[in-house]
């Protein structure tokens, strides 16, 4: 699907790299005046990858949303299949597909870019390695939050409000707006526990290296344990939804 | 003048029936707040962490960034037209209806719209200019004030007449173009901070092709008292007129792209 309109693709592709750049260009200025404990070279490559998974962050499901205004979900409730795994699947594949596409010729691009502005290299091989771990684990677990918005729009219908409200949550908390290793210290220490950090933030910091390899288990835990938690919560939610379910349309 | 009074009666119209769900408006302006509020957010805590960037001390940055809210955001209200739907009209085929009535297309597309939400946007950005005003301890003049008011009003244009690079470029390609964002959104995003602070490619896509820095930085700088260039004080009444300017070339090329478009509709 994704491959068929390659110039949006590429439209989109150019605007990420287009703030990527202004963004860092920000820091660089910011950091001539006052260098701080975290390298530069980390917050370019913080921006970078925050950009190139970006997709991963804010694919909404338009169709599922149309589905549950218009009151077409009713067939898919008819559908011999557990309808929390199939939305999960589904979300999922979606946000695979959307920001694997993008992030490979980002990526590429960010790493020709001089010292100071691109992606640096990972901390160490282990690091890579953990944070290609702790990205798939941010996966599942950001399907997992999004289910749980979705079950938030089928009780409310208007998507918009709660939405809106969820996804400014989402970009601050993840460290899209601004890095969260350039948050207050004692802020930090709370933002990184919190489920949002688990997507994007934790396997930035594997692969920058400040998450130290040693503390790597202890940094994947608290993803994993979010990402059960997270399903738990969806499934509850999404169960007692399907008892109570008012289909619009008819 | 007919046009005109044609306009404030559409708007009128408009923001009322938008208020006819109350409490749907109401959720998703606190939306829009605390969406505006997140950007002052992550400002506070840059000057919290730097305390300053190059020239500019804390005062000066809030400044700059409501300056910018401010003047975005009521284009975005009373230019929703098109800064929002005409992509939409222009796919769907409702521009069509358009072209049959006997009034101008850019005067109809304007008034086909209004984004009243907006207003918690501005009332951030007012936050952020009176605390950037108290801080950087400026001394209001009428010549100041006088000079505020013609940086937002020629802001409004330069805002506006970017958007229509989008609604151009999709009668030509009919799919909304994500390209043109860069100018808009980006520009917004980078010019929040003063112009100067980035290096010369990026410096001279914001004077020259998307002027917001003459238009906002260059007048802003002289009410802050920090001229960013060494020009004369009476450049900084000259300088916003380029807004204006911009919009009235995306004005002529707008109506050299109407005379291509084909209607997608059935």
């Amino acid at each position: 699907m994704e491959t068929q309109y390659r110039g949006a693709v590429l439209g989109g592709l150019i605007c990420q790299v287009f703030f990527g750049i202004v963004l860092i260009a920000i820091y660089r200025a910011l950091y001539a005046g006052k260098p701080q404990e975290i390298p530069l070279s980390h917050v370019t490559t913080y921006v970078w990858l925050q950009q190139a998974f970006f997709r991963m962050l804010l694919a909404t499901d338009p169709e599922l949303q149309d589905k549950i205004r218009t009151g077409a979900i009713a067939y898919d409730l008819c559908r011999p299949l557990h309808l929390y795994s199939y939305y999960y699947a589904r979300i999922m594949a979606q946000k695979l597909t959307g920001s694997v596409l993008r992030a490979l010729p980002m990526l590429v691009f960010a790493a020709l870019l001089p010292e100071g502005w691109g992606l640096c290299l990972p901390a160490s091989v282990p690091a890579l390695l953990l944070s290609v771990l702790g990205l798939i684990l941010g996966l599942f677990c950001v399907s997992a939050l999004e289910n749980i918005t979705m079950a938030f729009t089928m009780r409310t219908l208007d998507p918009r409000g709660m939405q809106g409200m969820l996804n400014l949550l989402m970009m601050t908390l993840s460290g899209n707006i601004l890095p969260l290793t350039l948050f207050p210290d004692s802020w930090q220490r709370v933002i990184t526990l919190l489920p949002y950090a688990q997507l994007l933030d934790t396997p930035i910091r594997l692969y920058t290296g400040e998450h130290a390899v040693s503390r790597a288990p202890e940094a994947l835990l608290i993803q994993i344990s979010w990402t059960i938690l997270l399903i738990i919560i969806g499934c509850a939610f999404w169960r007692t939804n399907q008892r109570k379910l008012v289909i619009q349309g008819g | 003048m007919n046009t005109l009074r044609l306009y404030a009666r559409s708007m009128a119209i408009l923001i009322k029936s938008q208020l006819q769900y109350p409490l749907s408006f109401l959720m998703q302006t606190i939306a829009q707040l605390v969406m505006e509020g997140g950007e002052m957010m992550a400002l506070i805590l840059l000057i919290d962490r730097f305390d300053r960037l190059n020239q500019w001390g804390p005062g000066d940055l809030y400044f700059f960034f409501g300056l910018m809210s401010v003047s975005f955001y009521l284009t975005e209200i009373f230019g929703r037209g098109v800064t929002g739907n005409f992509p939409y009209m222009v796919r769907t085929g409702q521009l069509d209806t358009v072209l049959l009535r006997p009034r101008g297309v850019l005067t109809q597309v304007l008034c086909s719209a209004a984004d009243p939400r907006r207003i918690t946007c501005i009332a951030v950005g007012v936050v952020s200019l009176v605390i950037g005003s108290n801080l950087a301890k400026i001394t209001w003049t009428p010549v100041k004030i006088l000079l505020f008011a013609e940086t937002i009003f020629f802001s409004f244009w330069l805002i506006l007449g970017l958007f229509m690079i989008e609604a151009i470029l999709c009668i030509h390609s009919v799919k909304s173009v994500e390209l043109a964002n860069t100018l808009t959104y980006g520009g917004r995003s980078a010019c929040e901070y003063p112009s100067d602070i980035y290096p010369r490619p990026l410096r001279v896509l914001f004077t020259v092709i998307a002027p917001f820095a003459l238009v906002m930085h260059v007048p802003a700088s002289v009410i802050l008292d920090k001229p960013l260039f060494s020009w004369p004080k009476w450049a900084a009444f000259v300088t916003p007129l380029s807004g204006l300017i911009l919009f009235g070339v995306m004005y002529l090329l707008f109506r050299k792209a109407m005379r291509f478009y084909r209607s997608t509709g059935s």
